[in-house]
């Protein structure tokens, strides 16, 4: 991703917006009594149009904007979305996204590992109290909340942040040359 | 060049991973800080503008999710109606009895509230979005005279305590986060125990540490019991309805001296509740 101060502008709004969104609608909305968190989906799309280094930063910004606003110790939240930001920049660097189903499916999976990142913290931190079954479900059902606004939000920022992006040309089948013509 | 880059990447990584351990070693286990306070103030306005203009879309979509259970729950509500009427002849004459015992000890107080508290009314602005947290953001801070450690109570019964706050904002940390435990009792029978979350369950809080003697009985109603003595004293006052018993299984109850409880706030949807400002907390 190549960095602009407009592009930077674009990002922190995009940062901003999405946490404000998490907390005053996402998380106030249930269905199956499970409400969906965009958050990891947003670091994970980022880290996949920019790479490692845009998914660790924005994942480390959002959870400490997060952590700030939800009065949680600080931290927690940063190194749990770094860490989802950079295993999105990671897949991004090391495979091809051949498939439109790649972004929903990380999103999906990487939503996962974040929930249960949060939960090992709080076992980190101490906390002594039971956990349900039910919370398993809840990861699981948040997973597939992720695999579904995946896909909008993939298109949506790679389109806010297109001056950006390093795109790589489409390879196009060349005809082959017939010899003799 | 591109190792230069690698070295670049990896030292950001590091300074990233660093410095997170390094905030939560620094500002674990203090409530809030300087900077929490500060960016509260300034995103508080923001928030509870999305809040108000976001309510019709929560509600929409809401509103679906109700629809499912209110399907499930009518049938449900029928047969707990026919008990409740065969209750509510014995509720009269005990409501009767009561409020004439209540004018002559001289308190005639409508709500469970202690007398001492000054009720605070908030709205809800901001939900946590993890399973492992349940903390919510109200629109009433140090500026309504609300204070760390005030209990927060809803129309249905107690919610939460006050985790931190700023001039226009609180948080409030939910019985059903993992940090929470109220000191409470079951009515009629006065047996003593601690509300645990059953975290990922905010349907579901465990009473803990109760005398196994004692056989609790599913549909008894628990409240906190606001202990105080040698100087120090609950934070919650006593008799805020916490929930009722749901689960009592008498296995359970000698083996791990616990049961169940559903609180009768509805955790997940919480819109305006109250901070109870004051007392005689000090």
């Amino acid at each position: 991703m190549i960095l602009t101060p407009k592009i930077l502008a674009r990002l922190v709004a995009i940062v901003v917006l999405a946490v404000i969104l998490q907390l005053s609608f996402f998380s106030g909305v249930a269905v199956f009594h499970v409400s969906p968190n965009v958050l990891p989906a947003l670091v994970v799309v980022l880290g996949l149009l920019g790479g490692t280094m845009t998914g660790a930063v924005t994942g480390f910004s959002v959870g400490l904007l997060l952590d700030c606003l939800i009065v949680a110790p600080l931290g927690g939240g940063s190194l749990v979305l770094l860490g989802t930001g950079y295993l999105a920049g990671l897949f991004r660097e090391r495979f091809e996204i051949h498939s439109a189903l790649v972004p929903p499916l990380l999103c999906a999976a990487l939503t996962v590992f974040a929930e249960l990142g949060f939960g090992a913290i709080e076992l980190m931190l101490g906390a002594d109290a039971t956990v349900s079954s039910l919370a398993a479900r809840d990861i699981l059902i948040k997973g597939i909340y992720a695999f579904i606004l995946g896909w909008p939000i993939y298109l949506g920022l790679r389109r806010l942040l297109r001056p950006a992006l390093v795109e790589e040309p489409a390879v196009r089948p060349r005809r082959p040359t017939v010899l003799g013509a | 060049m591109y190792r230069k880059q690698v070295r670049r990447r990896r030292a950001v990584l590091a300074l990233l991973i660093v410095g997170s351990f390094v905030l939560l070693t620094i500002t674990y286990g203090q409530g809030s800080n300087g900077l929490q306070r500060g960016v509260s103030a300034i995103f508080s306005p923001v928030q509870s503008v999305a809040d108000r203009a976001l309510k019709p879309a929560r509600d929409l979509v809401n509103w679906f999710d109700q629809t499912f259970d209110a399907r499930g729950e009518n049938n449900e509500l029928r047969g707990e109606l026919q008990d409740v009427r065969k209750q509510a002849v014995g509720a009269d004459a005990a409501l009767a009895e009561n409020a004439q015992l209540r004018k002559l000890v001289g308190l005639d107080r409508s709500g469970a509230i202690p007398s001492g508290f000054d009720p605070v009314t908030g709205r809800v602005i901001a939900r946590s979005p993890s399973v492992w947290f349940a903390d919510v953001t109200v629109d009433v801070g140090s500026d309504d005279g609300v204070a760390v450690d005030d209990p927060v109570v809803n129309g249905d019964g107690l919610v939460g305590t006050v985790a931190a706050v700023t001039g226009g904002t609180a948080t409030v940390t939910l019985i059903a986060d993992h940090s929470s435990a109220v000191s409470a009792k079951v009515v009629p029978l006065g047996v003593q125990g601690a509300v645990r979350p059953n975290v990922g369950d905010p349907g579901d809080l465990i009473l803990d540490f109760i005398d196994s003697a004692k056989h609790v009985h599913k549909g008894q109603a628990v409240v906190t019991s606001g202990w105080r003595g040698q100087g120090i004293e609950s934070r919650f006052p006593p008799n805020l309805p916490i929930g009722e018993v749901s689960k009592a299984p008498i296995v359970e109850q000698e083996a791990q001296q616990q049961v169940h409880i559903r609180p009768f706030a509805d955790l997940r949807d919480l819109d305006l509740v109250q901070v109870l400002t004051g007392g005689s907390r000090g």
